[in-house]
């Protein structure tokens, strides 16, 4: 019990940082949504020690292992566009698992060539 | 009353769903026993036998995406914890994150563009290698469906991660560093907890790769696409 409050309490922490960010956002036009502002925003916080980590670690765990489930309902909307997927929509799969695998070559690439030779003295 | 019963059934639907999906990943782990995939599907096909509209299903679901936005502030908490390895290894993660960017980015609307898909598609794509959460409000800054967008960014995290083996191997990155900043870049969430059955420490660089990743995506995103959409 005590535990659920805690997690109940760090969330309504999150929270906070997420309407301020959306707050920021909203005053930069929204080129940069609230929520990635607000997590920027709590990192500083954390590395800045206004905020203590002991303030919003139950919540922000609990919220992370189960990130998926707060995007079940939006996927299951994908109900509703079954049909495009019959037509040249279905090119779109090729599309994006060429686009993936472009992108671990040249990140993992990128990575590889600075990790060369510069950290290899232990690990 | 009728409909505050049929909100709950389908938020409770909701989430007995999740908890079996989960029980299925554990007992067989794998990219396609991935729980969003899993419990979206058990759900589907639900709806679909008993005919009820998506319409009715969210009465009850859309209390469940109400915390998505708290849920992305809480990757603050992750890459404080890893600090440590972010500072050690800023460089190649940040200028590998960056370079995934913007080769995911452009590289899925360039192709998109060329074999002709409609424009909604194309936006409601460009952010798919960042996680779910993140993707769909880019989405929607963009002018595409956010609900595509899940299911295009939960494609690329199931085939990033099905891929990355045979991509790691055949251009012998061995090091947990670049390995963790490719599927992190690349694949999210999907891709990190394989990242973390492969070594902790691969998982750990995954994890801040895909934080940095939603986060430079996020400053690029709608300027990028727009350049490479004229």
């Amino acid at each position: 019990m005590k535990k659920f409050s805690q997690i109940i309490v760090h969330i309504a922490f999150l929270f906070f940082f997420y309407f301020l960010g959306t707050w920021i956002s909203d005053l930069l036009n929204n080129v940069i949504p609230g929520s990635v502002i607000g997590m920027v925003l709590l990192f500083l916080a954390l590395m800045s020690k206004v905020i203590k980590t002991e303030w919003i670690e139950e919540g922000a765990q609990f919220l992370i292992r189960h990130l998926s489930l707060f995007f079940i309902p939006v996927t299951v909307g994908i109900i509703e566009y079954l049909e495009l997927f019959s037509g040249k929509g279905i090119l779109l799969v090729g599309v994006i698992g060429i686009s993936t695998i472009l992108v671990l070559i040249s990140s993992g690439g990128t990575s590889f060539y600075f990790i060369k030779g510069r950290y290899e003295n232990n690990d | 009353m009728i409909n505050l019963i049929v909100a709950l059934l389908t938020f409770i639907g909701t989430i007995c769903a999740y908890i079996i999906a989960r029980i299925i990943n554990q007992r067989y782990p794998s990219p396609f026993t991935v729980p969003i995939l899993v419990s979206s599907i058990i759900l589907i096909f639900f709806l679909l036998t008993f005919n009820i509209n998506f319409e009715t299903f969210m009465t009850g679901a859309q209390w469940i995406d109400k915390l998505l936005g708290p849920a992305v502030v809480a990757l603050a908490y992750p890459l404080y914890i890893y600090r440590k390895v972010l500072h050690r290894y800023i460089l190649p993660i940040g200028i590998g994150v960056i370079i995934g960017a913007i080769v995911g980015i452009s590289s899925g609307v360039l192709l998109a563009k060329w074999i002709g898909i409609d424009n909604f598609l194309i936006l409601s794509m460009a952010s798919k290698s960042v996680t779910t959460p993140v993707a769909m409000e880019l989405s929607e800054a963009l002018g595409g469906v956010p609900t595509l967008t899940a299911v295009f960014v939960i494609l690329a995290g199931i085939i990033g991660t099905v891929c990355s083996p045979y991509i790691f191997k055949w251009f012998s990155f061995n090091h947990y560093v670049v390995k963790g900043i490719a599927i992190g870049s690349a694949s999210h969430a999907i891709g990190t907890s394989k990242a973390m059955e492969n070594s902790q420490q691969e998982g750990v660089v995954s994890t801040v790769s895909m934080v940095l990743s939603a986060l430079f995506v996020s400053v690029i995103v709608q300027g990028l696409t727009r350049l490479l959409m004229l």
